[in-house]
């Protein structure tokens, strides 16, 4: 039964090395490689290593995934660290963890994923507040968002930033009131219909909306989402009709650029 | 000169504010998310030093600075308390007493600086970033003093000041969120706040009396005061008055607002508005 009585052995040194010197531990590992004493770092400092994750991974999910990320962080530490030298194991363990999950983040892509997960994140959120307001006929706040989804308010006040982005985006949700008339779009005097310049845009969209104003956005959103015409839009808003038309062609301008730069630069 | 200040009490629910204008300035400068989560991670942990230990429990300001001029981007936390004290020996027994390495870990230079004339600690960090350069630097430092805020004291206030308004515009609509969600405002209204205040900032932007927009926010219950300064003496009565496009502001506010006035501040002067969290 080694196997039984080596996990006997660690338990048992778990417990009595909460007592037992760091530095003790660390040359029965690296000079007599007792594992035992390799295990009792391991416990020992687990919970620097949650605490690690937890933070730097603030916006990163799920959590079990990068902690065992940074536990690896934890063992390459642990079989580097060099007593001799008289700093705390902890001065060198915390850049080697982080180290572990920074590298973790690039190598993973996570800086594309991590806009993604937000992205879905904000959907959920834009159906809470669809769902809340249909309930109780007001939009609701955040701290009703952050209770019903059971996000914190940090959370919900981020997705709210790109509910703006992915609303913009939405073009395919079905235009109330039809479409056997003549679209709305070409109500307004002298516009070329832009709604096509935002079709043609749509794959690359998300990723470049953060980039323009919330007021652009929001006025994208009304044109697009709510259909409204520029007059409705400007007296809304307060602004003339032709600076909304002025907004809607530099927004779609900038969005164009920015869309195309990514793929020119392949 | 810091493009970003951030005048704030050391609450614990401010260090989010202190995120979102970092999330803020992120956009404008293009700073990817890895970059992103270092620099948030190292002042999220400066700044709760500053909430935890700076004052021993009582309350008392934390400020932050941002230089955002790439290929460096330097942040600095202040406090007039005197705690924190770097506790890197014996900190696993700690709690929050890991923030420090964690700060040494992740930017590229870290000093903690006692204050002289003191009390009071700076923890300055500098990261590197491959961030393309897009933002000059501001030529003066002009941190905008309002008068005290008249009748209705709120119960807490923050101020912000920011340079250039295109750092502005991504940088306060968001620190607002983090208000108007404290103080109930629905996703709605919050929407509304966000508009108004990114109109203001591009139409105050000529009337400027310095090089930063500065900013003070109130918060009640179900209330946000909003002061944007310094304006040029008169220009603010223009931007509302009946001619040009003035007239749009002014129907926007009506619409908007629940209150604005115009107010003088020393040979300068303010915007003022009420925004309520209606329904």
């Amino acid at each position: 039964m080694p196997a039984s009585s080596a996990t006997a052995t660690l338990n048992v040194s778990a417990v009595s090395g909460a007592h037992e010197d760091t530095n003790e531990l660390f040359a029965r590992w690296q000079h007599d490689e007792d594992r035992a004493a390799r295990e009792a770092l391991v416990r020992r400092f687990m919970p620097l290593t949650r605490s690690l994750t937890r933070r730097y991974g603030r916006s990163s999910e799920p959590f079990e995934d990068l902690l065992q990320v940074a536990s690896l962080g934890l063992l390459k530490a642990i079989d580097r660290y060099d007593a001799t030298r008289g700093h705390a194991f902890q001065s060198f363990a915390v850049p080697t963890i982080l180290g572990e999950m920074r590298r973790y983040f690039r190598d993973s892509g996570w800086a594309i994923h991590v806009p993604r997960g937000a992205q879905e994140r904000a959907l959920k959120v834009r159906d809470a507040q669809a769902q809340i307001a249909g309930e109780t006929g007001h939009a609701p706040t955040v701290n009703q968002l952050a209770e019903f989804l059971e996000l914190d308010v940090e959370q919900v006040i981020d997705a709210l930033q790109a509910i703006q982005a992915y609303e913009t985006v939405s073009l395919d949700a079905p235009r109330p009131g039809g479409d056997e008339e003549a679209p709305s779009y070409g109500e307004t005097l002298g516009m070329d219909d832009e709604r096509y310049e935002l079709v043609e845009l749509d794959v690359t969209l998300s990723s470049v909306l953060g980039h323009i104003s919330p007021r652009q956005r929001m006025i994208l959103r009304m044109r697009f989402m709510e259909d409204l015409t520029q007059t409705e839009i400007a007296e809304r808003v307060g602004i003339s009709q032709m600076q909304v038309s002025r907004l809607l062609r530099r927004s779609l301008d900038q969005l164009r650029m920015l869309t195309r730069e990514p793929a020119e630069a392949r | 000169m810091p493009n970003i200040c951030l005048k704030l009490a050391n609450k614990a629910e401010n260090v989010l504010l202190v995120r979102q204008a970092l999330s803020g300035l992120a956009e404008v400068i293009l700073l990817d998310p890895v970059e992103l989560n270092d620099l948030n991670t190292a002042v999220t942990e400066a700044c709760n030093n500053v909430v935890l230990h700076a004052y021993d429990g009582a309350e008392g300001p934390l400020e932050v600075e941002i230089h955002a001029c790439p290929p460096a981007l330097r942040v600095v936390v202040r406090d007039y308390g005197g705690g924190i004290k770097p506790r890197v020996q014996n900190a696993e027994n700690a709690p929050g007493g890991i923030g420090l390495p964690v700060i040494r870990a992740l930017a590229h230079r870290a000093e903690f600086v006692d204050l002289d004339p003191g009390p009071g600690t700076e923890v300055r960090m500098e990261f590197s970033t491959a961030a393309p350069p897009t933002l000059e630097e501001p030529a003066t430092e002009l941190l905008f003093e309002f008068p005290p805020a008249g009748s209705h004291e709120p119960a807490e206030t923050m101020v912000l000041a920011i340079a250039p308004s295109s750092l502005a515009r991504s940088v306060l609509p968001r620190v607002l969120s983090g208000l108007a969600a404290r103080a109930h405002f629905s996703t709605d209204r919050i929407a509304e706040a966000q508009l108004l205040a990114d109109t203001l900032i591009t139409r105050t932007d000529g009337s400027l009396g310095a090089s930063h927009l500065s900013v003070d926010v109130g918060v009640a219950p179900r209330v946000l005061g909003l002061r944007l300064g310094p304006l040029h003496a008169g220009s603010a009565g223009e931007l509302l008055g009946e001619d040009g496009d003035g007239r749009d502001l002014c129907g926007m506010l009506d619409r908007l607002a629940d209150a604005y006035e115009v107010a003088p501040a020393g040979s300068s002067e303010v915007l003022a508005l009420q925004l309520a969290a209606r329904r």
